[in-house]
């Protein structure tokens, strides 16, 4: 039988197309890591949390490594360094998904780099956790992969306005704020809510966050008769320069407000220590200990944990590790529950969550919301009580 | 209140006004406006810092060492950002120069010190309340310097070398005068007193990386308001400056309080460009 040139062909192509058929594919998607991004500001001037939350990063991938793994398979940890620079975070989460095909992201962690990098990450449908507080970041319909474990600035807001109003029975508000882009936003926002809620909001100012004297802006707080003084801004120097003066008009008026009412750096600012009592910033119920110095009993057996295995905490806060330890164990379910390392499924599995028990907090996701962290969760601190990246609940709670 | 506008206005007044000084010192020899002055005294506060609170060293071994690293960064300046750039004076390239030396050095110190203030130890140990010594030291630091400046120029031979190159640079050459050495030196007391600011201003101000783009806004101002290179106006801009900036602290408040004082500055402007205490220049037709 005379056999064509094209009978050849097609007869060589059908015969090859079977063979490939019949060989199986290889299990590699079964065996590999499970690449986790981390998009950190390991050095520069907003590196203080990348810290505290790497600590916790590291703690988690070695627990569960140690324990097999997810299904057997290894967590791997692809570490960038952004340098709190939006420019390089978003370069870094180009490389993350097109060169080392990363299964999901935890961070950037602040949200300046993240307004850069979560329109990138939705595009590529890409699972990203991250701890940023502005509103923006989180929406469901344009960020359907983007999850907020932290509160977001609405959420830091309800918990002060609620501590002035219910627990400290307060009705004349001063709200300050320094002159950045945050702070004004932040005094704004918050005004308007103090005064939704029928408080008489008595003062409101956004200061220069170098001016020298805060002398003209605590007189006229206080000659308007504001009974406690709501903070927005993260500069301590401002903050400081606040407490010294009260001091000095022999003021006993409350501040409450940002959480940087309770770094660290105050301690040396302030002329006395007493200048700090009476300032209570935003905390978290599993990171404050009670008046008999003791944690909520899932957050001592992780400072017990902790300790043991040598994390430092006293340099740090605790809801940065545990945070960091949430992040990788969320991704670690995801894929146990989905089965795979496939996007979609990681999502499914976080929208379906309702208050899942992490370290940090009960998370709660749904399709339509990503705002993970609950509310009544948040709490005030007494800002001068550090003690192992932890803190004493303000007063008034039970 | 009266008291509190007068102690702390006169107090940023002061730091104002060195400020003012130190580009002035640094223009006399030079034609240079160097941006970097500010960046000096913000300098002067976080050496001070680092010298006498993280280091432990004794005040005055701290501030001697302060004025030292504050003298090499002026020479420094003169080196990088100044002398390549005078050949096109009329280009104004020095602008630039001086402006990114200033950016530069503003990172370094944020990277290397942190961008948070840090605390500035107290000094002397006497005064409360409006006499607290962190209104009165800078004012004091001021009186000195200006005494002390006015001394080097009258009265001393580096001194009168200044003013004779400030004056005529091309008759001062000819007369033989050392006048690359002479501008090296003007830069280094340019530091100096830039040191002298930040470290009298440092309870005020903090030890802050932000305070020197802060402190060369507000320092050029009392240096046009007083003419340029009079030192004279400088220090009766700077304290006019600190106290109305403190008044409008008090009556209007925190941003507007900036832009009143700069509604001031350019109506004296336009009522008198060269200046309260310039005289016009005359121009060879």
């Amino acid at each position: 039988m005379a056999v064509s040139r094209r009978e050849l062909l097609v007869g060589g192509a059908g015969a090859l197309g079977a063979a490939s058929l019949s060989f199986p594919m290889p299990a590699l998607a079964q065996t590999e890591p499970i690449r986790i991004g981390c998009l950190a500001a390991m050095t520069g001037p907003s590196s203080a949390p990348t810290i505290g939350f790497n600590r916790g990063v590291d703690f988690s991938v070695k627990a569960i490594n140690a324990a097999g793994g997810v299904k057997g398979r290894k967590i791997e940890i692809v570490m960038r360094d952004t340098q709190g620079d939006p420019t390089k975070a978003v370069n870094a989460t180009q490389e993350m998904i097109s060169q080392v095909k990363v299964h999901g992201i935890w961070g950037p962690f602040n949200s300046g780099e993240a307004l850069a990098t979560t329109p990138i990450m939705a595009r590529a449908k890409m699972p990203d956790i991250h701890p940023c507080v502005v509103e923006s970041l989180i929406d469901p319909t344009k960020y359907p992969n983007a999850f907020r474990m932290a509160p977001s600035n609405s959420q830091w807001d309800d918990a002060v306005r609620n501590y002035c109003l219910k627990v400290l029975k307060v009705k004349k508000v001063a709200v300050i704020g320094d002159t950045t882009g945050y702070g004004v936003t932040a005094v704004g926002a918050s005004v308007a809510a103090f005064k939704k809620d029928g408080a008489d909001v008595v003062y409101q100012a956004n200061i220069d966050a170098t001016q020298p004297d805060m002398t003209p802006d605590m007189l006229r707080a206080k000659n308007a008769g504001a009974e406690v003084i709501v903070v927005w801004s993260v500069t301590t120097g401002m903050e400081a320069r606040m407490f010294n003066t009260r001091a000095a008009m022999n003021w006993d008026v409350p501040f409450a407000g940002h959480p940087s009412l309770a770094s660290g750096e105050l301690a040396g600012l302030v002329e006395k220590p007493e200048n700090w009592k009476k300032v209570y910033a935003i905390g978290y119920k599993s990171c404050s200990y009670d008046a008999s110095g003791k944690l909520p009993p899932k957050s001592e057996e992780l400072v017990d944990r902790l300790t043991k295995a040598g994390v430092g905490l006293n340099d740090t806060l605790l809801w940065w590790i545990a945070g960091g330890i949430d992040a990788i164990e969320l991704f670690a379910k995801a894929v146990e529950a989905s089965g795979g390392t496939e996007s979609a499924g990681i999502i499914a599995y976080l929208n379906g969550l309702n208050k899942y028990p992490g370290y940090f907090g009960n998370y709660t996701f749904t399709p339509t919301q990503h705002n993970g962290y609950p509310t009544e969760e948040i709490v005030m601190s007494e800002a001068s009580t550090a003690k192992n990246g932890t803190f004493a609940l303000a007063p008034g709670y039970s | 209140m009266l008291a509190s506008i007068i102690a702390s206005g006169l107090a940023a007044g002061a730091i104002y006004a060195l400020v003012g000084v130190t580009y002035n010192t640094m223009f006399s020899t030079s034609r240079v406006m160097s941006f970097t002055a500010g960046q000096l005294a913000m300098l002067g506060g976080v050496f001070g810092s680092l010298f006498t609170l993280k280091m432990g060293l004794p005040a005055i071994v701290g501030f001697a060492l302060t004025l030292v690293c504050c003298a090499v960064i002026g020479i420094i300046t003169e080196f990088v950002a100044v002398r390549p750039v005078l050949k096109n004076l009329d280009q104004h390239l020095y602008v630039l120069s001086t402006l990114a030396l200033a950016l530069m050095i503003q990172q370094v110190a944020a990277i290397k010190w942190g961008t948070e203030p840090q605390p500035f130890p107290r000094l002397v140990g006497f005064g409360s309340g409006v006499f607290d010594e962190r209104f009165w030291l800078p004012v004091v630091a001021c009186a000195v310097t200006i005494v002390g400046l006015e001394v080097l120029y009258r009265r001393t031979l580096v001194g009168r070398a200044f003013l004779a190159i400030a004056e005529d640079n091309f008759a001062a050459r000819a007369l033989g005068l050392p006048e690359r050495n002479l501008r090296i030196a003007s830069y280094a007391l340019a530091g100096i007193v830039g040191g002298i600011a930040g470290f009298s201003g440092g309870q005020l101000l903090l030890a802050f990386f932000a305070n020197g783009a802060l402190l060369n806004f507000y320092g050029f101002v009392p240096v046009a308001l007083g003419g340029l290179g009079n030192n004279r106006g400088a220090i009766a801009g700077g304290l006019a400056l600190g106290l109305f900036q403190q008044a409008a602290n008090f009556l209007v408040g925190g941003i507007f309080s900036s832009v009143a004082v700069f509604t001031l500055f350019i109506v004296v402007l336009l009522a008198a460009p060269q200046g309260l205490f310039g005289a016009a220049t005359a121009r060879r037709v």
